[in-house]
């Protein structure tokens, strides 16, 4: 009965703390990270956007003594996302370049962008939903186009 | 009524109040250095920032990699820094938190200075909604203001 008493708490407890907006968008293929990272920059040139840099922080961790979290991130950006931001909402650059993080457990990979539409009501006065709008949309037009290589391949 | 029944109890009616209380974070940490200029405020950044026992990673341009290197945007500078130790725990705690380490301050030439711009780890976790992250974050955020009011003197 006790045992039963705090599974309830626990979990209304849960429920009362869930995230006050959606999870970021995830994607998953089997896959090396290698061809991943290919991919995903195959993805985003697809859609006029560059990767700007890859940040290895597995392989930073694991050579300062820490367990490997077979994590990498990926920066992707473009010009235009760039000049877009600048004219509607500066603020909007501190999105920028905008981040995929690459999870690898075995051999699947899992993918996962910032949720944009966790930002919608911080810019909902301003011209720069609009530009969040439009990148929310291009981002799981990327990840699509990462999972669509995937079936391809 | 055995005491960890109340612990748990007394937990559950906590909780709410502090998943109440992050609702008031802001998505965005701002320090505003008056009178200096940007290259100033990038060496007190980067001095701040080892005073703080984080290790700068690296520093770009937000156009950086789109455009020629005698192009780039010479008025915002993003610089990225890490506690190899702080983000160990946190990918531990929860992988999600690769969306917001290393850490990351855009440096924004003003008219009247600098601003310092760092997305809130707090509002961060409060949108992945993870309760066990949530207090390594608020640290986190402790350190993000800590770092660029240094920085600001």
């Amino acid at each position: 009965m006790t045992r039963l008493l705090m599974a309830l708490l626990l979990a209304g407890q849960a429920l009362m703390v869930q995230p006050v907006q959606a999870d970021p968008q995830i994607v998953s293929k089997r896959i090396e990270m290698r061809q991943a990272m290919d991919d995903l920059a195959i993805a985003a040139a697809n859609h006029g956007m560059q990767l700007v840099k890859v940040q290895p922080i597995d392989q930073a961790l694991v050579k300062r003594g820490f367990d490997n979290p077979h994590v990498r991130l990926i920066f992707i950006n473009s010009e235009v996302a760039v000049r877009w931001a600048e004219a509607a909402d500066p603020r909007l650059l501190n999105l920028l370049p905008m981040r995929f993080v690459l999870l690898q457990q075995g051999d699947l990979i899992t993918v996962m962008v910032d949720d944009l539409a966790a930002w919608k009501s911080y810019y909902r006065d301003s011209p720069g939903l609009t530009v969040l709008n439009a990148w929310e949309i291009e981002l799981r037009e990327v990840l699509a186009d990462f999972l669509a290589q995937c079936t391809r391949g | 009524m055995p005491n960890w029944i109340k612990f748990f109890f007394a937990l559950w009616l906590l909780l709410p109040g502090v998943s109440v209380a992050q609702g008031v974070e802001p998505p965005l940490l701002t320090v505003a250095a008056p009178g200096k200029t940007i290259d100033e405020a990038y060496e007190s950044l980067l001095r701040a920032i080892g005073q703080h026992n984080y290790t700068f990673v690296r520093d770009q341009a937000i156009d950086s990699r789109l455009v020629p290197q005698q192009w780039e945007t010479k008025n915002l500078r993003i610089v990225y820094f890490c506690n190899f130790n702080k983000m160990d725990r946190a990918l531990s705690t929860d992988i999600r938190a690769a969306q917001f380490l290393p850490c990351r301050i855009t440096l924004i030439e003003t008219a009247g200075g600098v601003e310092m711009v760092a997305i809130n780890p707090a509002w961060t976790s409060i949108v992945l909604g993870n309760p066990l992250l949530h207090p390594q974050c608020l640290e986190l955020k402790q350190d993000y203001l800590a770092i660029m009011e240094e920085a600001a003197l």
